[in-house]
């Protein structure tokens, strides 16, 4: 155990060695070819691991003329740290865009086979921490935005289709990785609109949307053998399905050249790189770090965290668990009621906010050996008093969890937190920095099986708890979702849900210390603890389905598609005709609610039938009108009913080629359409 | 008896003309050009311009009213770091009233300031306090941009409409929305009226179908609104007539079409040459000139206009550098949309346009398609005598070479307004001559040679619930003007509704898209008298199957997702983040 100490002696030597980033984001909002969405790592077929970082949020599929892209003077990075030993990354693997336009001539994005603002990407690979790079990709292609058939499909467009051009998109280097920059559906979904009005999810009217649902995203995704990533102490195959040295930590970044200029109708960017976003852990910089400190937390690499003890608190004491305790705010968010943290776990610990959590054992001798023991892990899991999410929500976010007691589940325990449990995780990389964590050895889950969550490893929590397959024994055993979510992130993961269950005390409960209503030697599956477990923020999936094969995520939405854009009142093109003809255009609007007219066909060659579908039974007249507004034909004049009422316009076959127009007025409400009839 | 009343407008218009040609010249030296780089605005939408709307105020004709639009397609949930003005740019409007004068007479200067009221929670409001408030100091120039005052400091910006929760409930901000709009509508210590905040895009545009090679309407019919459901920032600002009138013109307006009254307006923004990074978390430091990198005069001349490779150029640089630019007026002499309009070239291959056909061959003597000459074989020709066409009178603006149809429509129609001389009247009481006097309908003509939106002030407001206010603007009032017994029986000046529309000026109900496609189409040619081919010069009736086709040409978008308001700030209430998708 006494490596562990010596792994976070290094890593406080590293600071020194690693050279920091710094950065300014009054918003990165505000630069989103820069914004860092998401961040996935998840196992993949063939011994690979597989890393997406989704870059530029909320992307309208109809966002023309200038669609979405990547940017040029950017750094894109994605950061691999293997090994506590050695300072800082690892393996970092560098993309950056340049941009041509075939056709500088016009302002389609796409046309006749050329396209504009297309984009270009060089890869390339550091083995050494960042000192040097290899480029390992060259002038490789970006898919193009998905703007519609006619741009794609057509021969006035590309003249191919989409799935085609991500084929195309899809590159393997020399070293062995697959690689697609393009365009995707959006993989995130959550409830931006509930939860950011003060914390609404699930929303009390019932009616959670998915915003980020028909919205796309810049995807750089990456396929690396296993073999690759390990580090130089990992044994080939590994030793058991939590082999230590399995774990790596991931990051992604996006960095800008410190100065930039604007003159002379140029751009110019110098200085050095300042990274102006990352993104490790999901949710963090949104709903852990307030706004006060938002920008900051952006501005810093995961490695310059464990020397920050400004950000720690909100891991020790988070603002959302304010809302989930009835003492402190809980009454003031109706839609967390179902989460409550343990305010008197087992009749003895309490984590809400400000308490002291499992300080209060600190220095006794049943802490021994333990992870908590500073013998073991120095003093990081119990820095102090008044710290109760040191031993959870902290090491979740910056070392990962230990296959260490008291890490393992309660199975096992009798009812003992710090006995020796059921293992079920361990992604430990005690860098102290916001990462995803993820265990290479933990075997897949399947998509298709049914015992497939989204919960991720809280589900194997689940299984390992009261799934008889699995809690007769305290062995270590493969459960079903252990490669999810924390340990790696796969995209079908409600990473939402589970921080907010985390929040509320998940993790702690299946360890051992139960909710506050648990009875010493009754089912630990008390009312709260199936609240938590049942709680849903009413968005569990995602709007698109992934691919069963690499990049993974879904195509992103067409620009002429569904997405793109709310279908027009198709009654509003008689509105303007009518006002050539010198009629009331007010009056047409609502004749919509009286009736509907329409021809058929149209246009038409020697007869077309006139409809009318009568909602509102009154007076009305049919006429015909010529293109210079004389009436050249009274369809008809009386009383309809409710209904539909058709007509055959008498004069179709001997009227001379050209526009014509229908006219059918109530007379009642003197409200009236005007349907325009073309004869070839 | 017209030529009488037309002959003081030419003379005016020739003085105007040369002295704008003068100042040209002087300009180029004493205006200092704005440079820069964007290789995409959209990628700083804080400082992208979205629209820019100019009009008469229906409740309070005393007064225009001005919008200017940043921060394209909100998504109202944009949380937890919903959007807002940005700092350290300049958002200007500006006003150029007198042709005669180097640059802006007036402008507007809005500065936004953000300041965090509870840096503890991550909401961006909680308990009657928020995140990212955002307030501004409005100054005014009216020395060209000389000298500014201030003459609105600390004015508020309404929140974001996060939703009940935040805006309405006990924890969050215990209002309404509507009185936070109401809150923030401030008087100027000059008179102004002046509203900044988020709002309804009131801007409706098919951009899926359109951008998608010209599908609009779609073939298949589902034309939708892409820009429904999202939000912008807006600046309001409504300013008396008296203020924004060129000066030396009568207290009241000689005519409906007094030239006097007419103003160009722009609106831009500007950052700082430089941006320094900073290295711990803290705002960026900015130094340096301010350069201008968004502007917009009149509606969608970059989207839809300006190809590729110039479209970052063109933001770079003020109207008032147009003029010295050749390179973009080609663009307007030979537009690339009317290369789809045009059977002889692409017209094939946008099945969506096939009702919009260019005069290839209209009176059977003139081709406006690409390349062609258009009216150029006039030119010399004494029957151009007295015309806007005659060099004499306007110099080489309007007839500058052969190969350059489109310079007696689009161009003047974005760079400098059309005066109400011949031939830019209604065919009405032309007698099928087009050089002849016709119905005056329009003198919107500022002569500076830059992108604008030019108003003229006197014309009379169609009322929005008139039945004949029309979103097809002024092209409504031409159509009136040549074929409404109620106007096409006399050539005399006449307030025909509609004529206080687009390009006069712009509505925020107008169907600027449609116009301007139709205006590619050549519509405001045949309004004049260039009929469509299918008219054989001298026969009856020039409303042909073509022309109809033109009229009746729709996006199928042609209004706003949610109404307007009948009184400032016009705009609508924005989108709340619960109420859509």
């Amino acid at each position: 155990m006494n490596k562990y100490i010596i792994l976070i002696f290094a890593l406080f030597l590293g600071i020194n060695a690693y050279a920091s980033s710094h950065r300014e984001a009054p918003m990165i909002a505000n630069d989103p070819l820069a914004d860092n969405v998401d961040l996935y790592a998840f196992r993949s077929a063939g011994n690979t691991v597989t890393f997406i970082a989704t870059y530029v949020p909320g992307q309208l599929p109809h966002g023309g003329p200038n669609y979405y892209n990547f940017g040029p003077n950017i750094r894109y990075e994605i950061h691999i740290d293997n090994n506590t030993n050695t300072a800082g990354d690892d393996i970092i693997y560098r993309f950056t865009f340049f941009r041509i336009d075939e056709d500088p001539s016009t302002f389609f994005n796409i046309r006749l086979g050329k396209q504009n603002l297309r984009m270009y990407y060089n890869l390339q690979r550091s083995d050494n921490g960042g000192k040097s790079f290899v480029t390992i990709l060259a002038s490789a292609s970006v898919a193009p935005p998905n703007i519609g058939a006619r741009s794609i499909s057509s021969p006035v467009g590309l003249n191919t289709t989409y799935p085609a051009l991500v084929n195309q998109a899809t590159r393997y280097t020399h070293t062995g990785e697959t690689v697609f920059v393009g365009p995707s559906d959006d993989p995130f979904f959550v409830d931006l609109g509930g939860i950011f009005d003060l914390g609404d999810a699930p929303r009390q009217d019932g009616k959670s949307i998915d915003n980020l649902a028909c919205k796309n995203v810049s995807a750089i995704a990456i396929q690396v053998p296993i073999g690759y990533l390990l580090n130089n102490k990992a044994a080939r195959t590994p030793s058991t399905i939590l082999d230590p040295n399995y774990v790596i930590g991931v990051w992604a970044s996006a960095s800008r050249r410190k100065i930039s200029t604007l003159s002379a109708g140029k751009e110019t960017h110098s200085g050095d790189w300042v990274q102006v976003s990352r993104l490790g852990m999901p949710l963090t910089n949104e709903a852990v770090i307030p706004i006060g400190h938002k920008d900051y937390w952006n501005s810093i690499t995961p490695y310059q965290e464990i020397s920050d003890t400004l950000l720690d608190n909100y891991f020790y004491n988070p603002e959302l668990a304010l809302y989930m305790d009835d003492s402190l705010f809980g009454g003031a968010v109706p839609a967390f009621s179902q989460l409550r943290i343990q305010r008197n776990s087992l009749g003895a610990y309490d984590f809400g906010n400000g308490n002291d959590g499992l300080f209060g054992l600190k220095g006794n001798a049943a802490l021994a050996g333990t992870a908590l023991d500073d013998a073991v892990f120095g003093t990081l899991l119990l820095p102090g008093p008044g710290k109760p999410r040191s031993v959870d929500l902290w090491p979740v976010f910056h070392t990962g969890v230990p296959n260490v007691i008291p890490y393992q589940l309660a199975t096992g325990k009798n009812g003992n937190p710090l006995a020796a449990g059921k293992p079920f995780i361990n992604n430990f990389l005690p860098n102290g920095g916001d990462m995803l964590r993820l265990n290479m050895a933990v075997p897949m889950t399947d998509r298709k099986s049914p015992e497939f969550s989204s919960l991720g490893l809280l589900a194997a929590a689940v299984s390992g708890l009261t799934d008889p397959k699995y809690n007769s024994n305290s062995n270590l055993e493969f459960i079903p979702n252990m490669d999810g979510f924390p340990n790696g992130r796969r995209l079908e993961d409600d990473v939402t849900r589970i921080e907010l269950m985390a929040v509320s005390g998940i993790v702690l409960a299946a360890i051992g210390l139960w909710y506050d209503d648990f009875v010493a030697g009754a089912s630990p599956v008390t009312t709260k603890l199936v609240n938590v477990l049942s709680y849903k923020t009413g968005v569990e999936a995602n709007d698109a389905s992934f691919r069963a094969g690499f990049p993974y995520v879904a195509m992103p939405w067409a620009g002429d598609g569904p997405c793109g854009g709310v279908l027009a009142d198709s009654a509003s093109s008689g509105v303007a005709m009518a006002s050539f003809l010198g009629f009331s255009p007010v009056s047409v609007q609502s004749a919509k609610k009286m009736f509907t007219a329409a021809n058929f066909p149209n246009p038409f060659v020697n007869q077309t039938e006139i409809q009318v579908e009568v909602e509102k039974a009154g007076n009305y007249t049919i006429q015909v009108y010529d293109i210079t507004g004389r009436v050249i034909n009274d369809l008809f004049s009386g009383p309809l009913s409710q209904g539909m009422h058709t007509y055959q316009w008498n004069k179709a076959a001997v009227v001379a080629p050209g526009q014509y127009f229908m006219r059918v007025s109530n007379l009642d409400d003197k409200t009236f359409q005007v349907i325009k009839m073309s004869k070839q | 008896m017209i030529f009488k009343t037309n002959t003081p407008v030419l003379i005016k218009s020739r003085t105007q003309v040369l002295a704008f040609v003068l100042w040209i010249s002087m300009m180029v030296v004493a205006h200092a050009s704005s440079h820069r780089e964007a290789p995409l605005i959209a990628n700083d939408p804080l400082a992208d311009n979205t629209d820019l709307y100019a009009f008469r105020s229906p409740d309070n004709p005393n007064t225009i009213t001005i919008i200017a639009n940043y921060i394209p397609a909100e998504l109202p949930y944009g949380g937890p770091n919903y959007y807002t003005f940005g700092e350290n740019i300049r958002y200007e409007i500006h006003i150029d009233n007198d042709a005669s004068k180097p640059g802006d007479e007036i402008v507007y200067r809005f500065v936004f300031t953000r300041i965090n009221e509870d840096p503890t929670t991550f909401f961006n409001i909680r308990l009657g306090k928020q995140n990212i408030k955002t307030t501004y100091t409005l100054s005014r120039s009216i020395d060209g941009g000389k000298t500014f005052v201030d003459v609105v400091t600390n004015g508020l910006v309404p929140p974001p409409f996060i939703g009940p929760r935040s805006i309405n409930s006990a924890v969050g901000l215990n209002t309404d929305y509507d009185q936070l709009i109401n809150g923030a509508i401030t008087t100027a210590s000059t008179g102004e009226k002046v509203f900044c905040g988020p709002a309804d895009d009131p801007f409706y545009v098919d951009l899926g179908g359109i951008f998608d090679l010209g599908n609009s309407p779609r073939q298949d019919k589902k034309n939708r609104d892409g820009l429904a459901r999202y939000n912008v920032h807006s600046i309001v600002i409504q300013i008396p007539i008296a203020t924004l009138r060129k000066i030396g013109a009568d207290s009241t307006p000689t005519s409906i079409l007094d030239p006097n009254y007419v103003i160009g307006v722009w609106a831009s923004s500007s950052r700082r040459s430089i941006r320094t990074l900073n290295s711990n978390g803290a705002a960026p430091e900015v130094s340096g000139d301010w350069v201008q990198v968004s502007r917009l005069g009149m509606p969608l001349t970059n989207e839809a206009i300006i190809p590729i490779k110039d479209k970052d150029y063109w933001n770079s640089i003020t109207p008032y550098e147009d003029l010295t630019d050749t390179r973009m007026d080609e663009y307007f002499y030979n537009p690339e949309l009317s290369l789809y309009m045009d059977d002889a070239q692409f017209g094939g291959a946008v099945p969506s346009f096939s009702p919009l056909r260019i005069q290839r061959n209209s009176l059977q003597a003139y081709d406006f398609g690409n390349g062609k000459n258009g009216l150029f074989g006039l030119k010399g020709n004494p029957a151009l005598a007295g015309t806007a066409l005659d060099d004499a009178v306007f110099g080489t603006l309007l007839l500058p070479g052969a190969g350059k149809p489109r310079s007696v429509d689009l161009w003047p129609i974005f760079h400098t307004g059309v005066p109400n001389v011949i031939p830019y009247q209604l065919a009405t009481g032309k007698n099928g001559n087009p050089l002849a006097a016709g119905k005056p309908f329009i003198n919107n003509f500022l002569p500076n040679g830059g992108d604008m939106l030019r108003l003229n002030m006197s014309t009379p407001v169609t009322p929005r619930n008139d039945p004949k206010f029309s979103s097809m603007g002024i092209i409504a009032a031409a159509v009136a003007g040549l074929t409404d017994t109620a106007y096409n029986k006399s050539t005399a000046i006449q307030s025909i509704p509609n004529m206080d529309g687009f390009p006069n000026g712009r509505r925020l109900e107008d169907d600027v898209t449609r116009i301007e496609l139709q205006a590619v189409a050549g519509v405001a040619l045949a309004a004049i008298g260039l009929w469509y081919d299918d008219y054989t010069a001298g026969g009856a009736n020039p409303v042909t199957t073509k022309l109809v086709n033109v009229l009746t040409y729709s996006t199928g978008v042609e209004k706003n997702d949610k109404p307007f308001k009948d009184v400032f700030p016009y705009v609508a209430r924005p989108w709340s983040g619960t109420e859509v998708q």
